[in-house]
């Protein structure tokens, strides 16, 4: 057994051959280019041909150069645990990793009793360095991972069933008994966010500063916390649910539902994006990979823990037995999902998204776990669980590179200021949550339209062809008399027009009744009323 | 009048001479004009002619424009061609004028010019001139002008008489009459015979075989326009040499017009370098530094440079004292500073002890050790008050101010003799006398309020009996009968009575079992077990009681299931509310407390409690009082109200957890991968809960129960339901054609015929046109899935372009060209640069010169042009706007 480097990448690296590298740089910019060169032989216009030539140099400059960066510049790989011979990488218990690692990972392993506080939740920062807890009795707490230290730690004396951090680890929301409560850092309350009600669970969407929650009624709300706007405030209509969890790339909302449907919201529109039946019980727990944006995980009541992509939602990519009442997504792509007093791990080792068995990690017998949550530029999970939360070591979970614009562990306050305005500059509005905000900046995909006059007219025309062709039965006894079939044909005509006429009425008629509307409300203030010209009443 | 026939048509008419020399240059014209003039006759006669008919002058009006011009003749007088001039058979001699020709250089005195002689002579001399011109008799034919030879050329210069200059517009008459034609042959004649005429003839033969007549000129646009089309073409190829270059700055993205301006000096040492010392002190510095011993020194190994630094010990040691001194004057000002600073007014100290007392008592609370070691402190500071009464007022400056009389002190001092008594007085005080008190003063508020702290038995086993006491006053109660209402109907009476009499042997019950297993022992129930009594509280009671449920949530408990937990019980007492007095509601009613051995039994009365909530006396104003035995310690809690107490039940299940916990019975909802497929594949192994100390454990609500027990039946087929509701909403089904009952239906075979067939086509059509529409939704094919077909935000259409920008004509293209993120949060810093450059780079306030022509490949490849100021050298002048296709060249040719 071995455990290859924990987040420092120290393990013995093959020395690759040069072609190796060479693929791996084309892969690496490949990603960069995203999404390949356009055709420009398509095109027919010959100084755009040459503009977009030329962007198109650059932009290969561009990935080139990022490749190069991201070689040099990202050296740190990932380690795992990689068996020898027989050895199973889920048989490796914690503490026979513990005396292979370094002694500031080996610190990550421990237990923290709170034995009357009741089930933990958990919550960090992007940037791995804090952690909220959250007892159910009331019991909130912000510890520094680095350091090791409790920055601060209060009681509410009142139900806690969620907790979030807000942008930065100055603020944090818990959804207490009856409504959710904004503190600060020092835990001073902020706020009282009495519209939310009773929430179950809160999410915080960081690009776009918004505060969702889900209530015992299943209403959504959406809150932006720079504000305090109310962006949007929806019945679900699917009763209550205590599963929801955020899509890191679109920012969509997904509640998971006793149906066995997950549903995805917007803050802008009412009604479900996008409603999937994935499990025949009900949603116990749902995770979405934080890099891989297409890649779902569910499990459902039924024993089932399934894997979904979410450009093909026709059927789901793998499915796992078992149950989990909590799951989540490393930064690497592991997957630990958590029940009772049992956790596991899953690994993606073949890079097929064909997830494995990896790492397992049995609690004390009776410890039930709430939550269990991967700290980011960690290799450590944290688990909150029925007794307080414990901490473990799963190689190969955490993002050894991280970059200080992005997520900065050793952010200093002035650091943090700065981001802080940084961030405020570049809210994302609410508009910009979609299924696909690729498309952002797109040309606007078409409506349906109604059709246009000349489609109308030309409808028409066929009709009265058709009508024009018909040809008269011959008959007798002076019905077939040349006047009488004059008169059959025009009616024959008359009858193919009707209905075009009908509806051109019709919308005749919509548009004077939104015209008088308009003129109705177009009308001048009081005081200058009766300088205006009367009409002629007749 | 007569000077404009006299126009001549060429400059060498100038060398004309005065009207007294021999016209040489004459030819042409004046001989035409002479040939239909009379004879010339004196000014007097003509004037006289003129006197006597003036008429004749209009008579001669048709003879053409000279006739005109000479207007005033008398007569007509047609003068025939002199024979030598018809040339017709060669009589005479041709003359050739070359021969009169005055030489170059000469130069007439009277000579001034044309207009002066014509000022000069009027009319007479122009007169003058025709006689001579009739008089030379040499005269040479007319000769078309066209026709003339290069050598004949001075021949043209004559004196023209016409009115208009020559021209195809104004031809000659000759011309016009084709007559007169003189050829060279013509001339030629009179060298007949003489040396070198063969020769010439030849000559002049080949010349005239192979000359044409040169073309007539071109009408003048026509001139212009080759003249322009050739000036074009001329400046097309001077200006195709800039191609290439204005090509390369149309197809550059970026033109740069920072010139290499002289920046100066670029560093610290060449502006040091070039220091020149000015001053009188500069150069006395600079004089010392480049002195040549230290330089010598420097140069070397600089071991002289320390000899050079040498200081006489004098020196050092008035540099040493005059430092101490500085530093002794420093300290003391520092000294004397903090000293200032430390002094402090009186409020502030009060402040500060009263901030600090708070901390102390703050600390104290939270931390038992502290609280421990403040305990110790009081403890020991009364003992020494007690000991010494220091603050009775024994004191020398009590004793004083007591002398004195405590009314003519200030308040200040006042005050704090004050404060020395109540001091006094807290320290001195019996520690359990204030115990006392506080008991008392419980016992006459509350009868049943226990401090939490005290777990003595002896005060468990009292209150004990106090609940007995109280129990059998109530049931003695009970037994009268109310007189009025419903109560009082005699069945109700008799329901009363059995109930009072279960009571009674519950009492009894009750009263054995504590009397066995308990008596002074209020343990002996169980070990870990609780007992819950119940009782209703006094009303002024229940807000104390509610802030205690607030407080101690984590281990208060339902406490209408204490009565549930029998069942008749509590359904009597709240059938029976009305009757209840006021007296009677304040005095407790302690429910027998049941010593479940079994748990089974509890966790029973825990589901009916949660189903029977609701079914609850909706009013009772009793407060419920629950004292719990806990792992030997007494706590008591009290609740508010009935109502109050059944939602915090029904709210937190939690707290049941523990009595259920210990039966060792686990959950099945949450254990639901304890099964034999999970096993057997070794996924998940979870244990049975076993003997862990507390582990607490969610018990789900009712509802989530229910909702999960249901939860998975036919998910599938609703989930179809729904997505059809959906799809309806959007494309209504067309509905069924029927006919209105009994419309059509006269005959049986209508009756056959069933419904029109017009109708069955509609219905046909419009369940067609769903299914397409149908068809274009994005989730046609997808079954469990519903996207929402909701038109767009608002909002979010302004997040699209409404149509394709300008050059673009693809939508693919489009789109991929923006596919790439431009900031530098996207891309490599050395990129972002190049990525976001703009079309024209430019320092300000450097001038755009004109560009300058240079030799550029037109075929050599755009490198993108980096943008370093001081190398770029190239300053040429081509403002391009890539974007927009204008070019706005200036052109300087050099």
């Amino acid at each position: 057994m071995g455990v290859k480097g924990v987040n420092q990448g120290h393990g013995a690296v093959v020395p690759p051959t040069e072609q190796k590298l060479s693929d791996e740089m084309d892969v690496t910019k490949k990603k960069y280019l995203r999404g390949g060169e356009a055709n420009l032989e398509v095109l027919k216009d010959k100084k755009l041909k040459g503009q977009l030539a030329v962007r198109e140099a650059l932009h290969l400059k561009t990935a080139q150069a990022a490749a190069n960066a991201e070689k040099y510049l990202l050296p740190s790989e990932e380690g795992y645990l990689e068996p020898e011979g027989l050895e199973k990488t889920w048989r490796i218990k914690q503490d026979s990793i513990a005396p292979a690692v370094d002694i500031l990972s080996a610190r990550n392993q421990y237990d923290i009793v709170v034995p009357d506080l009741g089930p933990y939740r958990l919550d960090f920062t992007p940037s791995g360095r804090y952690m909220m807890v959250g007892g159910h009795k009331g019991h909130l707490a912000i510890v520094d991972m680095k350091q090791m230290s409790l920055i601060k730690e209060f009681q509410v004396r009142e139900t806690v069933r969620d907790v979030v951090f807000l942008h930065d680890e100055t603020m944090f929301a818990a959804a207490q008994k009856k409504y959710p409560y904004i503190y600060n850092r020092d835990g001073t309350e902020l706020h009282c966010l009495k519209e939310h009600g009773a929430a179950l669970r809160l999410r915080y969407l960081e690009q776009h500063r918004l505060l969702a929650s889900i209530n015992e009624y299943g209403q959504l709300h959406y809150q932006d916390v720079t504000d305090g706007r109310m962006i949007g405030s929806y019945r679900t209509g699917f009763g209550r649910t205590d599963v929801m969890q955020v899509n890191r790339h679109n920012a969509l909302l997904a509640l998971g539902h006793s149906g066995g449907k997950v549903t995805m919201w917007s803050p802008t529109s009412s009604s479900a994006v996008i409603e999937m039946l994935c499990h025949k019980g009900p949603i116990s727990a749902i995770a979405f990979h934080p890099t891989n944006r297409d890649l779902m995980a569910t499990s459902g009541k039924e024993k089932k823990v399934k894997l979904w992509d979410m450009r093909n939602l026709k059927g789901p990519l793998q499915t796992l037995p078992g149950q989990a009442e909590t799951l989540d997504f490393s930064q690497k792509g592991l997957l630990a999902r958590g029940t009772g007093s049992f956790l596991q791990v899953l690994r993606d080792s073949s890079g097929t998204q064909k997830y494995e068995k990896y790492m397992t990690h049995p609690l004390v017998k009776g410890y039930q776990i709430e939550k269990v949550l991967f700290r980011p530029y960690e290799d450590v999970l944290c688990i909150g669980h029925s007794m307080g939360w414990s901490s473990i070591l799963i190689p190969g979970s955490g993002n050894p590179n991280f970059d200080t614009w992005v997520a900065n562990p050793f952010e200093t306050p002035k650091q943090r200021r700065e981001r802080e305005v940084h961030s405020l500059l570049d809210k994302l509005p609410p508009e910009t949550i979609m299924f696909d905000p690729t498309k952002i900046g797109t040309v606007k995909p078409p409506r349906k339209e109604k059709p246009t006059k000349e489609e109308k007219e030309a409808e028409l025309e066929a009709a009265l062809e058709v009508a024009k062709d018909i040809v008269p039965k011959k008959k007798t006894k002076g019905r077939s008399k040349p006047s009488k079939m004059k008169k059959k044909k025009q009616e024959i005509i008359a009858n193919a027009k009707r209905p075009f006429l009908e509806q051109q009425m019709k919308e005749d008629e919509q548009m004077a009744r939104k015209k008088q509307k308009g003129m109705e409300q177009v009308e001048l203030p009081t005081s200058l009323q009766r300088f205006a010209r009367k009409k002629v009443t007749i | 009048m007569a000077e404009t026939k006299r126009k001549t048509r060429d400059d060498g008419s100038r060398q004309r001479s005065s009207s007294k020399k021999p016209k040489t240059s004459k030819k042409g014209k004046s001989a035409d004009k002479a040939e239909r003039r009379g004879p010339r006759l004196p000014n007097a006669l003509r004037k006289e002619l003129d006197r006597l008919n003036p008429r004749t002058a209009d008579s001669d009006e048709e003879i053409g424009s000279d006739e005109e011009a000479l207007g005033q003749d008398l007569y007509e007088y047609e003068e025939g061609l002199p024979e030598e001039e018809s040339k017709k058979n060669r009589r005479f001699d041709p003359v050739d004028n070359l021969d009169y020709e005055l030489p170059e250089d000469f130069e007439d005195e009277n000579v001034s010019s044309d207009d002066d002689n014509e000022a000069r002579n009027g009319g007479e001399s122009e007169a003058d001139d025709e006689v001579k011109e009739e008089n030379d008799g040499r005269r040479i034919g007319e000769m078309p002008t066209q026709t003339v030879e290069g050598r004949r050329k001075k021949m043209n210069n004559v004196v023209v008489s016409e009115a208009y200059p020559e021209s195809e517009y104004n031809p000659t008459r000759d011309m016009l009459e084709g007559e007169g034609a003189l050829s060279i042959g013509d001339l030629l004649d009179p060298l007949q015979g003489k040396h070198g005429y063969s020769k010439l003839k030849k000559r002049v033969r080949i010349l005239d075989k192979k000359s044409t007549p040169i073309q007539a000129p071109l009408p003048k646009p026509v001139q212009q326009r080759l003249e322009r089309n050739a000036a074009y073409d001329k400046s097309k190829e001077e200006l195709r040499k800039w191609e290439p270059i204005v090509k390369r700055n149309r197809e550059a993205p970026t033109i740069y017009f920072d010139d290499d301006r002289d920046l100066g000096p670029s560093s610290v040492g060449t502006i040091a370098s070039e220091f020149e010392p000015r001053t009188e002190f500069e150069k006395k510095m600079a004089s010392l530094l480049y002195d040549d011993e230290v330089m010598d020194a420097h140069r070397k190994d600089g071991s002289r440079l320390l000899e050079l630094n040498k200081v006489s010990a004098e020196d050092e040691k008035d540099r040493q004292n005059r430092i101490a001194k500085m530093r002794s004057l420093l300290f003391r000002h520092e000294l004397k500073s903090k000293h200032i600073k430390n002094i402090k007014s009186k409020t502030y100290h009060r402040l500060l002890k009263k901030d600090k007392l708070k901390a102390n008592s703050l600390q104290s609370q939270m931390d038992p050790e502290a609280s421990k070691e403040l305990a110790m402190k009081q403890e020991y500071e009364r003992a020494k008050e007690r000991m010494t009464l220091r603050h009775k007022g024994s004191s020398k400056w009590a004793k004083r101010i007591k002398e004195r009389g405590l009314d003519v002190q200030d308040d200040g001092t006042r005050a704090a003799i004050a404060e020395q008594q109540h001091l006094h007085a807290q320290l001195t005080r019996k520690m359990n006398s204030m115990k006392d008190s506080d008991t008392s003063s419980n016992d006459t508020s509350d009868d049943d309020d226990v401090d939490v702290n005290s777990d003595d038995e002896d005060r468990a086993s009292k209150l004990l009996e106090k609940a007995k006491e109280k129990t059998l006053k109530l049931l003695n109660e009970d037994n009268e009968v109310p007189n009025s209402g419903v109560l009082s109907l005699p069945f109700m009476n008799e329901a009363a009575a059995e109930e009072a009499k279960l009571a009674l042997q519950e009492y009894e019950s009750w009263a054995n079992q504590l009397g066995d297993s308990g008596g002074g022992n209020p343990k002996v129930g169980r070990p870990s077990g609780r007992m819950v009594f119940n009782g209703k509280d006094a009303p002024e009671s229940s807000k104390k009681t509610k802030s205690d449920n607030k407080n101690r949530s984590d281990n208060y408990y339902g406490d209408s299931d204490s009565d549930s937990e029998d069942d008749l019980e509590p359904i009597s007492i709240s059938q029976h509310g009305k009757y209840r007095s006021n007296e009677l509601m304040k005095d407790a009613n302690i429910s027998p407390v049941l010593l479940h051995e079994d748990s089974e039994n509890h966790k029973d009365s825990f589901f009916k409690q949660n189903t029977d909530g609701s079914v609850q006396d909706p009013g009772p104003q009793a407060t419920h009082e629950v004292s719990i035995f806990a792992s030997g310690t007494w706590r008591k809690m009290k609740n508010g109200n009935d109502a109050n107490a059944n939602a915090n039940a029904k709210k937190s299940p939690a707290p049941l957890q523990s009595v259920e916990l210990d039966q060792s019975v686990q959950e099945p909802v949450k254990d639901l991968d304890v099964d034999s497929d999970a096993d057997s594949e070794g996924q998940m192994v979870d244990g049975v809960l076993s003997a862990v100390p507390e582990p607490s454990y969610e018990l789900p609500s009712q509802e989530e129960l229910i909702r999960q027990a249901f939860a998975a039946d036919n998910v599938e087929d609703e989930f179809k339901k729904t997505k059809e509701d959906i799809l309806n909403e959007e494309n209504p089904e067309p509905e069924k054609p029927v006919l209105l009952p009994g419309w059509g239906q006269w005959t049986n075979i209508q009756k056959k015929k069933g419904i029109p067939s017009y109708m069955q086509i509609e219905h046909d059509s419009a369940k067609k046109k769903r299914e397409e529409a149908l068809k274009q939704r994005k989730d046609a094919n997808l079954k469990h899935v519903i996207i929402s077909e909701k038109p767009p935000n608002k909002k979010s259409q302004n997040l699209f372009t409404q149509s394709l920008p300008y050059p673009f004509t693809s939508k693919e293209v489009f789109e991929q060209s923006i596919r790439m993120p431009l900031g530098p949060e996207f891309n490599p810093a050395s990129m972002v640069g190049a990525l976001n450059r703009p079309e024209v780079v430019k320092k300000s306030g450097v001038i755009i010169k004109p560009i300058e022509f240079e030799e550029v490949n037109a075929y050599e490849k755009l490198e993108g042009h980096k943008k370093s100021g001081q190398k770029h050298k190239k300053n040429r002048k081509s403002k391009s706007n890539s974007n927009s296709g204008k070019n706005m060249t200036k052109l300087k040719t050099k």
